[in-house]
């Protein structure tokens, strides 16, 4: 049998941290709770993961960090969504709309 | 002098090392405190907590390589080398003496080798293990389990079925 857990299409984690982001400017762990509250245990998301897609955002410039303190008192890096990358929210959510309807027109067609 | 410090700043690797360090122990601290409060042993916390996490070195040195090849500094000597790198053709092109080819040998040159210089610089230990095959983001099926799919001799489950008749 071949392994059921399935790859999710590049680019999702990026959408999934543009809007977490879009409430409130949060450091990577309250970004990655946020997202393991509001998927539940549907999505398997190693925490890792997010810190080189922050970076990679950073410097795409969709988001932009600044060093403050944490509610526990602890130095934390917060990022924050820029204009750019509300923007990108925009466009990346019409596009996985435009693809999961798609994906679901041929699903019950064929 | 601001923005020359600051420059200066983006510029130390050690740097944004540590920054990297600091950012990453502070997630994995706090998830290792979460586990604690779920009545975990310190090092079961801690062993779950990185579990969660994945491969820290890693991500240190992935966020390491993104933040340096962001680097004001680092961009600007690409440029150059870049503008150098096409002077130096265009010398070699439009220009038939032989001093002013030479000069846009060397012009040639050293750009090439300092880009090859800045590519050695940016490698990782890290880019040259093997990296798993799947994404760090998966869909979770709860009712998945494996079965090996070959033995031995080499037979699938099917063929060990019909086999052993």
């Amino acid at each position: 049998m071949a392994n059921a857990r399935t790859d999710l299409m590049q680019g999702t984690l990026e959408l999934l941290i543009l809007k977490t982001l879009s409430h409130d400017s949060m450091h990577g762990y309250g970004v990655a709770q946020r997202i393991h509250e509001t998927v539940d245990d549907l999505l398997r998301i190693e925490d890792g993961s997010l810190y080189p897609a922050l970076y990679r955002m950073e410097e795409r410039g969709w988001i932009t960090s600044e060093w403050g303190v944490s509610d526990n008192n602890r130095r934390a890096k917060f990022y924050k969504l820029t204009r750019a990358g509300r923007k990108q929210l925009d466009a990346e959510s019409a596009n996985w709309e435009r693809v999961s309807q798609a994906i679901t027109r041929i699903l019950q067609t064929a | 002098m601001k923005p020359v410090t600051w420059l200066f700043k983006r510029s130390d690797s050690k740097a944004i090392e540590r920054e990297i360090e600091e950012q990453l122990r502070f997630h994995i601290d706090l998830l290792t405190q979460a586990n604690l409060q779920q009545a975990m042993s310190a090092e079961e916390a801690k062993e779950a907590a990185l579990k969660r996490f994945g491969d820290v070195d890693q991500i240190k040195d992935q966020c390491a390589q993104i933040s340096r090849r962001n680097q004001p500094f680092i961009r600007g000597l690409k440029v150059l080398s870049l503008i150098l790198f096409l002077s130096g053709v265009l010398l070699r092109v439009f220009f038939t003496e032989l001093h002013i080819t030479h000069l846009g040998d060397l012009l040639i040159i050293v750009p090439a080798l300092g880009r090859l210089l800045l590519y050695v610089r940016s490698l990782n230990p890290s880019s040259f293990v093997s990296k798993p095959e799947s994404s760090p983001l998966m869909l979770n099926d709860r009712a998945e389990f494996s079965i090996a799919a070959y033995d031995q001799r080499n037979l699938t489950p099917v063929e060990r079925v019909i086999s052993n008749r």
